[in-house]
């Protein structure tokens, strides 16, 4: 933008006032009263004719369009009050978006002093802000109802600074716990915390807010703290008066944690085992060194990295999932298999690795899968313009994009082969708004400048997985925890950003170090994590936690996912579905990709099928059709009708009432029933018909329960 | 009672707001309501409910639910669904009681006359900044050129050495000003933003204004007036085109092919038929006599905000934001296959800025563009060639035009200044304001 410094040389009277310019000064204003949101000027297409960048994000585009426009329709220089940019907010004349700007107002007077003033734009080494400070920087109320006013700063490049709480957008994250007004007041609703998101002209902040409550009678009951995590979680709890839940019995440790590790349930042989010993760290050991401990992550991965023989072909999907496989067995540690991914080169058929790069092709979804998936950070939106909630902008995106774009695929000599290999020109990634070519210039950290002759990608994988890099590590030990917590301590683990505050920050930082401590070793994350008090609590609440759902104070049940269901379901009934692509004795965990079984009960149970690198492809909610299914449907009733399977064996073994009812439990819920449970059962069996029968409704019936479809 | 009021507004307003205290009034208590809390809805451009609230008249008027005194109240209650403002907070109690009370009262009208044009012929406006220029014209017998002011055309040498007449009109913004073949007119479109929109003809021999047609509720834009001189067209922040019969002023057509802003229309060489430009990035083409679309000129591609045609070939050059002038034919095949750009005849070079003016000039030989970047382009319109470029503006430009000869151009733009420029060399050769500038002092 050249200074537009015309006009000025003509005495105006307004102009004794202080100078004004657009960025400091305006832009803030057309922000505030909402001229640039979404439904209004900054939609898309604008409105009525008059278009503005979305939230302001883009103050030189909004300037000129405020001035060129029509011939400057918007501005009269021969009666500034008469100027349409007053006249439309004043509502002195129609305004379809209503009255914005009080005639005579603060707003109204610096506007008006501007348009006097020349419309100055200002200078972007001056009037652009070096950052945003809030007082107080966070904030504690002693119970719900108390109020606290926050002020916002901003302080320029210039070095003025200025008090912007008007201007300024705050709004709260969980707006239940604590709320803002439009001044800038946060009242606490309930106990809790809460998050104050605070935004100024692509500045971006948090406050973060904690509500507590006097909670007479509340008296802290220490449980046992087995490692960090109990420690850390602990201390937030006893602050918010919230009294955790103790370790789950032996028999519920047991099944939650063999589902975590294995994706199976534990047998009735293995739970008597364990009941009978239970020795909880040698038993995750155990887990750990199983085959389908493999099976069980190498899916996960499946899913994250797209393995698809709809992006690969047969071949590929295979040996993907063999490369997958022999990653996790070996514990390959999380850095060097991110590198072995980013930076694969060659043949498909020689380094399955390359697969990584052919689900998606093009630089920018490269770009975009590799931060969401190795930094949780999702830049999708800068493709366009700024992140509206973050500090990412839109050159950002064309700078990450160029470290993809060398990365060429051509055809193999075999069928389905390709050959991942670096293109040595016409890689140039161009701004879409002036056709600039962008250079790689990593989102954080390293100033330097990449050579010219720097292997883009080798320099990349060398940033992403070094320790200094905030988000890898990080989203990382985040989206681990998630796997056995259910919940990310940031949620979701793929959208890390300053307006998604973690729910135990010194938690999530200790897991980052432990994670790095230990050279990105996963099988040592995971040991830990499940080793913890916290991860073995049970499902109850008690008065004091009954309201919490993201302090970790007790454990939240887990619908099995699509796959765990259909073992679960396999090792109840004693009948394995059959899928003609695979081996008739491959359990469902070991799936090579969302080809097999398509449309069937795993798709119904939402299995994902491998578009997006998202862990929320993957559903695990509970929906109508999946409970029809599972009272009707007919993979249900031939299973547990089978002629091989389980009831049809104990009947032909003679079995006894007791034993068999035993043996139902223990195959469907992982424990024994109880003695009322026993004689219910036991009267059910003895109340006519034939025995068989009546075993199946049985075992229909604890398949149905909560107990037996949830992880808890 | 009410006269002593009403004889109290005429003689000062301060008077009106001591006396009044206890009697409702509408220019007082009612109107600026309106005003504030719905005719962002109820105004003549979108009229929810076919209801204007802009005036008294409108709502005597009523909407389409019948006269609107007393349903507002009940709107504005909740008592009638749905309650008003739509989708906005309800208006607070004594808002509504002051409307309801004024209507318990009669319901008059107390507005008094507003206040009288300061601004005529014999006052013209007084200028503290040099105004935006969005229009420029050169008389086809190459004496005069005429330049937008507020208010006003100026008609200055053509030489830029002196102002002769200056034409006061009411519009604000005149957004093109273009002469008749024969020189004796000089037509207008333009208007005042967000109020009225304004064809003014005027006859330069008298320098009086002959017709002033109001259409829209918002700016014309880009005039042309068919080579007989008979049919003037227009743009409108309406999406209409207009044709407007030039000896009575009777709008002839209102053409709605468009989906938003028409910005610029151009007659064919024989009269027949427009080529319009529009924001929604059509160039459509229309029979003039019927009003019937014809066909699209162009591919749609960045808004459209300027067309210009050959000055005797049925070819138009149009451009706008994706800063590519683009050559077209008028005529495309009637049976188009997708993407058939066949009719394309040249992509000129792609501007650093915004395009937001075109001219062709009259010996059909040059093409300049002009943008929001601060420089002129003039191409060779056979070759593409970049011939020569005017530079010197400080900021961006929004009208050209041609001297008859060819031989020069005039610009003009934000900066307010006038600069006529060899449309070889692109020197310029005289640069001046066209406003007398006053120095303003408090």
């Amino acid at each position: 933008m050249k200074p537009l410094h015309l006009l000025l040389c003509i005495a105006i009277p307004a102009a004794a006032a202080e100078p004004v310019t657009f960025l400091r000064d305006v832009a803030p204003i057309l922000n505030k009263v909402g001229c640039t949101s979404g439904p209004c000027h900054g939609a898309a297409k604008g409105k009525n004719g008059f278009k503005l960048s979305l939230r302001g994000y883009d103050p030189e585009f909004n300037y000129q369009a405020l001035l060129y426009d029509l011939a400057g329709r918007r501005f009269n220089r021969a009666d500034p009050s008469q100027s349409l940019m007053l006249a439309k907010p004043a509502q002195q004349v129609p305004h379809g978006g209503g009255l914005r700007i009080e005639p005579g107002s603060g707003y109204y007077q610096t506007i008006f002093n501007w348009i006097a003033q020349g419309v100055p734009y200002g200078d972007p080494t001056k009037d652009g802000i070096a950052k945003i400070e809030m007082q107080p920087a966070s904030v504690e109320l002693a119970k719900p109802d108390e109020s606290q006013q926050i002020k916002v700063l901003a302080h320029f490049l210039d070095g003025a600074t200025r008090d912007v709480t008007k201007e300024a957008v705050i709004a709260s994250n969980i707006p239940d716990v604590a709320e803002v007004s439009n001044d800038a007041v946060v009242k606490g609703l309930r106990m809790g915390e809460a998050t104050m998101l605070v935004r100024y002209e692509g500045k971006f902040g948090t406050v973060p807010v904690t509500v507590l409550n006097p909670k007479p009678g509340f008296a802290w009951k220490a449980l046992p703290q087995n490692n960090y995590i109990d420690q850390l979680i602990d201390s937030k709890l006893k602050r918010l008066k919230i009294q955790p839940t103790a370790a789950a019995d032996d028999a519920t440790f047991l099944r939650r944690v063999t589902e975590d590790l294995t994706g199976q349930a534990p047998t009735p042989a293995e739970v008597r085992a364990f009941v009978a010993s239970p020795n909880r760290p040698a038993l995750i050991d155990n887990l750990l060194a199983r085959k389908t401990y493999v099976d069980h992550f190498t899916l996960k991965w499946g899913d994250l990295l797209q393995n698809s023989r709809k992006f690969l072909g047969d071949k590929a999907t295979w040996e993907f999932r063999e490369w997958l496989r022999d990653s996790v067995a070996s514990n390959k540690h999380y850095d060097l298999f991110v590198r072995e991914l980013l930076t694969a080169r060659g043949s498909t058929n020689d380094n399955p690795a390359a697969n990584y790069f052919r689900a998606t092709r093009d630089a920018k979804p490269t770009m975009e899968k590799t931060t969401q998936l190795f930094l949780g950070v999702r830049m999708v939106c800068t493709q366009c313009h700024d992140h509206p909630f973050e500090r990412w902008t839109q050159n950002q995106y064309y700078e990450m994009t160029s470290f993809f774009s060398t990365v060429g695929i051509r055809p193999g000599f075999e069928s389905g082969e390709e050959i991942l290999f670096d293109k040595r020109d016409d890689f140039d990634v161009h701004h879409p708004k002036d056709d600039r070519v962008m250079k790689p210039k990593f989102l954080v950290g390293s100033g330097t400048a990449l050579p010219d002759d720097a292997n883009r990608r080798q320099a990349f994988a060398e940033w992403i997985t070094s320790k200094e890099n905030p988000f890898f590590a990080k989203s990382m030990a985040n989206r681990l925890w998630s796997y056995f917590l259910g919940k990310g301590i940031i949620d979701p683990v793929d959208d890390i950003r300053a307006s998604n505050p973690p729910t135990n920050e010194p938690l999530l930082d200790a897991l980052t170090k432990d994670f790095k401590d230990h050279d990105y070793d996963l099988k040592h994350l995971i040991r830990t994590i499940v080793s913890s008090r916290v991860y073995q609590a049970g499902i109850q609440t008690n008065e004091w936690s009954a309201t919490d759902n993201i302090n970790f104070s007790h454990a939240i049940p887990r619908r099995l996912n699509a796959e765990q269901l259909m073992d679960a379901l396999t090792q109840a009934t004693g009948v394995r579905p059959d899928f003609p692509e695979v081996p008739a004795d491959t359990r469902a965990e070991e799936f090579p990709d969302p080809h097999v079984g398509k449309d069937g009960f795993l798709d119904l149970f939402g299995r994902p099928q491998r578009e997006t690198p998202a862990e929320g492809e993957r559903k695990t909610d509970l929906s109508l059709p999946q409970a029809l299914n599972l009272v009707n449907g007919k993979s249900i009733s031939d299973s547990i009708g089978g002629p091989n399977g389980r009831i049809a064996k104990a009947m032909i073994a003679g079995a006894t009432d007791k034993g068999l009812i035993e043996e139902l439990y223990l195959a469907t819920l992982s424990r024994v029933p109880s003695p009322g449970e026993l004689d219910k059962g036991i009267t059910y069996l003895r109340g006519g018909d034939t025995r068989a029968a009546r075993a199946q409704d049985l075992l229909w019936a604890l398949l149905n329960s909560k107990a037996f479809l949830y992880n808890r | 009672m009410r006269a002593l009021i009403l004889a109290a507004c005429a003689v000062t307003v301060a008077a009106c707001v001591v006396q009044g205290a206890e009697a409702p009034g509408f220019t007082r208590d009612v109107r600026p309501i309106l005003q504030r809390q719905c005719q962002g809805c109820h105004q003549p451009s979108s009229k929810s409910g076919n209801l204007d609230l802009t005036t008294f008249e409108g709502l005597m008027k009523g909407g389409s639910r019948g006269p609107a005194l007393p349903l507002i109240v009940k709107y504005l209650k909740g008592e009638a669904q749905p309650r008003m403002p739509l989708g906005g907070a309800a208006l607070p109690n004594d808002q509504i009681e002051a409307i309801a009370a004024w209507i318990a009262a009669g319901g008059k009208n107390d507005s008094v006359a507003t206040p009288a044009d300061t601004i005529s012929a014999e006052h013209p406006p007084t200028y503290a900044q040099p105004p935006v220029i969005s229009a420029l014209a050169f008389s086809p017998d190459g004496a005069t050129l005429a330049v937008s002011g507020y208010r006003e055309i100026l008609l200055h040498k053509a030489d830029g050495r002196g102002l002769v007449t200056r034409l006061v009109g009411l519009s604000e913004r005149l957004n093109s000003i273009v002469f008749s073949a024969d020189g004796k007119l000089l037509v207008t479109a333009g208007g005042t933003p967000a109020r009225f929109g304004e064809l003014q003809v005027w006859d330069t021999a008298t320098a009086k204004l002959v017709r002033s047609v109001m259409l829209t509720n918002d700016t014309l834009f880009g005039g042309a007036i068919s080579p007989d001189g008979k049919v003037l067209s227009a743009g409108g922040a309406d999406n209409t085109v207009r044709l407007v019969e030039t000896a009575t002023g009777k709008e002839l057509q209102k053409i709605g092919n468009h989906e938003n802003w028409v910005l610029s229309t151009v007659f064919g060489v024989d009269g027949k038929r427009v080529v319009s430009v529009s924001k929604d990035r059509a160039a459509k083409l229309t029979d003039a006599a019927s009003g019937g679309f014809l066909e699209n000129v162009n591919l749609l591609r960045g808004e459209l905000t300027s067309v210009v045609r050959h000055p005797n070939k049925d070819i138009v050059v149009m451009g706008g934001d994706e800063r590519v002038p683009y050559i077209y034919m008028m005529d495309r095949p009637k049976v188009m296959k997708t993407a058939d750009d066949s009719t394309l005849v040249r992509k000129l070079p792609r501007q650093e800025g915004l395009i937001t003016s075109l001219a062709w000039s009259p010996d059909g030989k040059r093409i300049a563009v002009a943008g929001i970047a601060p420089q002129v382009n003039i191409y060779d319109a056979d070759t593409g060639q970049a011939v020569a470029s005017c530079k010197g503006h400080t900021a961006g430009i929004y009208a050209l035009a041609f001297t008859p000869d060819s031989a020069r151009l005039a610009t003009g733009g934000f900066d307010g200044h006038v600069r006529i420029c060899n449309a070889t060399t692109g020197e310029v050769v005289q640069d001046f304001i066209p406003v007398p500038v006053a120095q303003v002092t408090k």
